[in-house]
């Protein structure tokens, strides 16, 4: 299990600043919806594929970061195939999982505390204007990104103690366990915070 | 410095965990034992001002852990049974930093004290390293160190030695007892404060006993056979 969902490497998009790589992905999501022929979003997708392998992350590893959400956006192309055209359907499927692909390889190549800072100075502004705390934000932000596989391990856990017992994996039997666990966490964590003093009343 | 208790009480919907305390800690290293639910995370936790007293005072180097709560809470750390709760950022010299960074403090000082105190408990090696990569006496060590970089006088280890195997609670045992701080442990691992300086024995959520460790552990083994 990764522990925050960055990995260690040097390629050209770990070597780039946040700031560059978020503006990227900003110009690309644009692009992407902008374009609608069908023989420049499939490039893009396979472009988008080899930016995230670029990253060393591995075939494997990268599908199985991306799978849930590439299911959805299956579906929702599925959707598209019903009420509009299979090509408008292919173009929907290009176009979000280009970004999808683009977005996990900038999660891939970013740290925690480097994304952190960064979401912190764009936020800046706001704080000007009483409308948000960056460091707030982005400490919420921080704890999304660094807790998130703790959540899927802890559902392994509990897959593992349900097999172990005999009993079948159902939704309702894991899930319960699961957000009553998460729930008592957050507040070890939220506890945690103030005992570090990262928050400022 | 010194840790006052003063009436202190704390009651969770109408059931009491800790009746009125009154207590002066001043000593180097004080033990806290009693049974599950005895009241002494409680205890401790008022020190930190994570758990505020309905009745009473606690007051930490003469700030009021409720008025002053943000001083106060500057004067004492605190390491929670599990550390990896605590352990914000998934590097460990990303999470020591952390805290410095929440200070308003520069680049340099910040590496510089990060450093520091990585080399202080000889985990200089461990600096990139995943926090759930290391080892439960490393991550203990960590969590210390993450606690200890911004400077508190006081420390409080809730369970400090709690699922450790032999190696790493010696570890642990040799740093508690190198540390210049202030130290207040909760735990059941009772070898551990042979060389304390006062143990406080909660029962039912009050103060059992009180006085040096083998005294005060005689009274925690009375309450426990009850």
């Amino acid at each position: 299990m990764l522990n925050g969902l960055d990995i260690e490497g040097s390629s050209p998009l770990h070597r780039m600043p946040v700031r560059g790589k978020l503006l990227l992905l900003f110009v690309a999501a644009i692009g992407l919806f902008l374009l609608s022929d069908l023989r420049l979003l499939a490039p893009a997708l396979l472009l988008a594929a080899l930016v995230y392998l670029s990253t060393g992350i591995g075939l494997a590893e990268a599908f199985r970061r991306t799978r849930f959400v590439l299911f959805t956006v299956l579906l929702v192309a599925a959707m598209n195939w019903l009420v509009h055209s299979p090509l408008e359907a292919l173009a929907v499927f290009c176009r979000l999982s280009a970004l999808v692909l683009l977005a996990a390889a900038v999660t891939a190549t970013t740290g925690i505390s480097a994304f952190m800072d960064e979401i912190a100075r764009l936020i800046a502004p706001l704080e000007r204007f009483g409308f948000a705390r960056a460091a707030d934000v982005s400490l919420a932000v921080g704890l999304v990104i660094r807790f998130v596989p703790e959540i899927f391990a802890r559902y392994q856990d509990i897959a593992d103690a349900h097999r172990a017992r005999g009993l079948p994996v159902r939704p309702l039997t894991t899930l319960a366990p699961l957000i009553i666990l998460t729930l008592k966490d957050a507040d070890t964590i939220a506890m945690a915070i103030d005992a570090r003093g990262f928050r400022r009343h | 410095m010194d840790i006052v208790f003063t009436a202190a009480t704390v009651s969770y919907a109408g059931r009491v965990a800790l009746h009125p305390l009154d207590l002066t800690l001043g000593e180097r290293r004080i033990g806290v034992v009693g049974l599950n639910g005895s009241g002494k995370t409680t205890m401790a936790r008022l020190v930190n001002g994570l758990v505020k007293p309905t009745a009473g005072t606690v007051t930490v180097g003469g700030l009021d852990t409720v008025k002053d709560a943000e001083a106060a809470r500057g004067r004492t750390g605190f390491i929670f049974q599990n550390p990896q709760h605590q352990m914000i950022l998934p590097i460990l010299a990303e999470d020591i930093a952390f805290g410095l960074k929440n200070r308003g403090l520069d680049k340099a000082e910040i590496a510089g004290r990060t450093e520091a105190i990585l080399a202080r408990f000889g985990i200089s090696h461990l600096a990139r390293r995943r926090v759930h990569e290391l080892s439960g006496g490393e991550t203990q060590l960590g969590a210390i160190a993450s606690v200890l970089v911004t400077g508190p006088d006081f420390l409080i280890l809730d369970e400090p030695t709690n699922q450790l195997d032999l190696k790493n609670r010696a570890l642990i045992e040799r740093t508690v007892a190198g540390l210049p701080e202030q130290v207040l442990v909760i735990t059941h691992d009772l070898a551990l404060l042979d060389t304390f300086d006062r143990v406080l024995v909660f029962h039912e959520g009050r103060l059992a006993a009180d006085g040096r460790p083998a005294e005060a552990i005689r009274a925690y083994r009375e309450v426990a056979a009850c």
